[in-house]
C-alpha cells in the first residue's frame, strides 16, 4: 500500500496541496482525477520524489519514503515504473534500447536474457517488429505502449502513469487503459493512474480521489461517482456536453 | 543581482557534486564516453580545421603586408604566425568557437531532455541522471578538447604557409625557418592548458543550465544562449587569469 499522510506541498506563497491524506491499493487501478491546475500532477511528482512534500509523510508498503536518502530512493525507485504524459522516451535509443534502458542499468541478466524480456514486455503491450524504430517514428499510442513497456519491464511493484491519455485518440485510449488494468491486475502492483479523462475513470476507475484545489475532495469508485451528490464534482463529471446528455 | 549570482553559483555548485561521482554502470558510461567524442569532437574537426587555417592564412598575409623594414627579415612571418596561432588563436578563439558549437549542443540537448520529462524518466529509474547526462561530456570535452586544439594548430601554421605559397609574400625556406625560430614547448603546454580549463568550462556550464531548463521550446533557447554567454566571459576571464599565472 502506498499511503500519503497529511501532504502539504507550496510553491512561493501559493499552497498546491492541502494536507491530503490518503491511501492507495495493491493490484487496483487506483485513479486521481481533478481539473488542469488542481494539483494532481504535483501529487503524482510527490509521491514518486520529484518533488518534495513541505510537511507530511509518504510511505511505500510502510517504508517511510519522505526520510529517505538519495542512496534508499534509489533503490526503491526500481521498484516503481512510471509512464509519462509525453512519454519521455529517450529520442536517441531505439525502442529495444529505451525499453532494454532499465535492464541494462540495474540488472545482471546476460544479453540474451535482456532480449527475452524486452521481447516479452514488447508482445505484452502489442507491439511486434518495432524494435529497431526510433520513437520519432511512432504513432502517439505506439510511443505509450512503448513507455509502458519499459515501465514493466523491471517487473516494478508500482506502476505510476501521468495522463496516459492525453493526445490520444478515444479508441486509442481505451486500449491504454485495458492494458494498464491488466497489467495490475496480473502482477499485482500497486498502481496510480493521474487523469481528467472521464472515459477511463468509468473503466478502470476501481479506487477514485477527486482533487479540488489542491484538496482531497471526495473518494469512491467508478460505480459511486455517478451518483455522488458532490456538487465541485458533479460539475467535474458531468462537465461536457456529452456526459451532460448522458446523465439527462 | 549579487543574491542572485550567489544562488546560482550555489546551484552550480551543487549539481557539480552529484556529476562527479562514480558512474553506475562502467560498460555505459564508456560507450557514452565514446558517443559524446564522436558528437562533441569529430564532428567539429571540419569547422576547427576550416577556420583555422583561413585564421592562420590571414595572419600570415597581414605580418607580412606589415613588414616594410627591410631590416625585418621575413622570418619573422613563420614566427609571428606560430605565436599567434599557439598562443592565443588555437586555444582561445578556438575555445570561444567551440562553446558556441558545443556549448549550445550540450545546453539544449540537456535542456530538450528536461521539458520533455525524460529526465525525470532516468530520475524515476534510480540513475543519477546528473551524472548519467553531464559527467561524460565533461571528460569527453577534456579528452578531445586537446586534440582538436592541436590540430588547429597545426592547420594554422599550415594555412599560413599555403598563404605565403599563393601570394609570394615569403618564400617557404623564410616561413619555416621561421616557424622554427626561437621554439619553446612550455607555450604549447600553455596552451593545451589553457584549453583543459576551457574545455571545463564549456562542458559544465552549459550542463548546469540545459539541466536546470524549466519550461518548453523558448526556455531550451533561452538556456542555450545563456550557457554560451556565460561560457564565453568566463574563457576570457580565465585566459586573462591563466595568461598572468603561466606565462609571467
Amino acid at each position: 500500500m502506498i499511503e500519503a499522510k497529511e501532504v502539504n506541498k507550496f510553491f512561493g506563497d501559493h499552497h498546491v496541496l492541502k494536507n491530503i491524506s490518503c491511501t492507495f491499493e495493491k493490484g487496483k487501478t487506483n485513479l486521481i482525477i481533478g481539473q488542469s491546475g488542481s494539483g494532481k500532477t504535483v501529487l503524482m511528482k510527490c509521491l514518486v520524489g520529484l518533488y518534495e512534500v513541505d510537511s507530511g509523510m509518504i510511505s511505500y508498503d510502510g517504508r517511510n519514503f519522505s526520510e529517505m536518502n538519495f542512496e534508499q530512493r534509489k533503490n526503491l525507485r526500481q521498484e516503481i515504473g512510471m509512464l509519462f504524459q509525453g512519454s519521455a522516451l529517450f529520442d536517441y535509443m531505439t525502442v529495444e534500447e529505451n525499453v532494454m534502458f532499465p535492464l541494462n542499468m540495474f540488472s545482471k541478466q546476460t544479453k540474451q536474457e535482456k532480449l527475452n524480456r524486452v521481447n516479452f514486455v514488447l508482445e505484452r503491450v502489442n507491439l511486434d517488429n518495432i524494435n529497431h524504430m526510433k520513437p520519432s517514428e511512432l504513432s502517439g499510442g505506439m510511443r505509450k505502449r512503448v513507455a509502458i513497456a519499459r515501465a514493466i519491464s523491471m517487473k516494478p511493484e508500482y506502476l505510476f502513469c501521468d495522463e496516459p491519455n492525453s493526445g490520444l485518440d478515444p479508441q486509442t485510449s481505451g486500449v491504454i487503459d485495458q492494458l494498464i488494468k491488466e497489467i495490475t491486475v496480473e502482477y499485482g502492483i500497486i498502481t496510480i493512474v493521474n487523469t481528467h479523462d472521464m472515459n477511463s475513470v468509468l473503466s478502470i476507475g476501481d479506487n477514485v480521489a477527486f482533487i479540488y484545489n489542491g484538496e482531497l475532495w471526495w473518494r469512491g469508485n467508478k460505480e459511486t461517482i455517478l451518483h455522488t451528490s458532490n456538487k465541485e464534482l458533479n460539475e467535474f463529471v458531468f462537465g461536457t456536453e456529452l456526459t451532460s446528455r448522458l446523465k439527462q | 543581482m549579487d543574491l542572485k549570482v550567489i544562488s546560482l553559483t550555489g546551484d552550480y555548485v551543487m549539481l557539480m557534486r552529484r556529476v562527479f561521482t562514480k558512474p553506475q554502470k562502467g560498460r555505459i558510461f564508456w560507450q557514452r564516453l565514446l558517443d559524446e567524442i564522436q558528437g562533441l569532437g569529430i564532428e567539429s574537426i571540419g569547422i576547427v580545421a576550416f577556420i583555422s587555417a583561413f585564421m592562420g592564412a590571414v595572419v600570415a598575409i597581414q605580418t607580412a603586408y606589415n613588414i616594410d623594414n627591410p631590416f625585418i627579415p621575413l622570418t619573422m612571418v613563420g614566427w609571428t604566425t606560430r605565436q599567434s596561432i599557439i598562443l592565443e588563436f588555437s586555444p582561445t578563439i578556438i575555445s570561444l568557437i567551440l562553446a558556441g558549437k558545443v556549448g549550445s549542443r550540450i545546453a539544449s540537448e540537456i535542456g530538450t531532455m528536461r521539458v520533455t520529462e525524460q529526465i525525470d524518466a532516468l530520475e524515476i529509474m534510480g540513475v543519477n541522471s546528473a551524472n548519467y547526462l553531464i559527467f561524460p561530456k565533461v571528460v569527453a570535452l577534456l579528452l578531445i578538447n586537446p586534440v582538436l586544439i592541436v590540430l588547429s594548430m597545426w592547420m594554422g601554421i599550415l594555412g599560413g604557409w599555403m598563404a605565403m605559397g599563393a601570394t609570394g609574400l615569403s618564400t617557404t625556406t623564410d616561413y619555416v625557418t621561421g616557424i622554427r625560430i626561437d621554439f619553446q614547448v612550455y607555450i604549447v603546454f600553455y596552451a593545451l592548458l589553457k584549453t583543459l580549463f576551457f574545455a571545463f568550462i564549456i562542458a559544465t556550464i552549459s550542463g548546469f543550465y540545459g539541466y536546470k531548463t524549466n519550461g518548453g521550446a523558448l526556455e531550451v533557447g533561452q538556456a542555450s544562449t545563456k550557457a554560451v554567454v556565460l561560457s564565453s566571459i568566463l574563457i576570457i576571464v580565465f585566459n586573462l587569469i591563466l595568461t598572468q599565472l603561466l606565462l609571467t
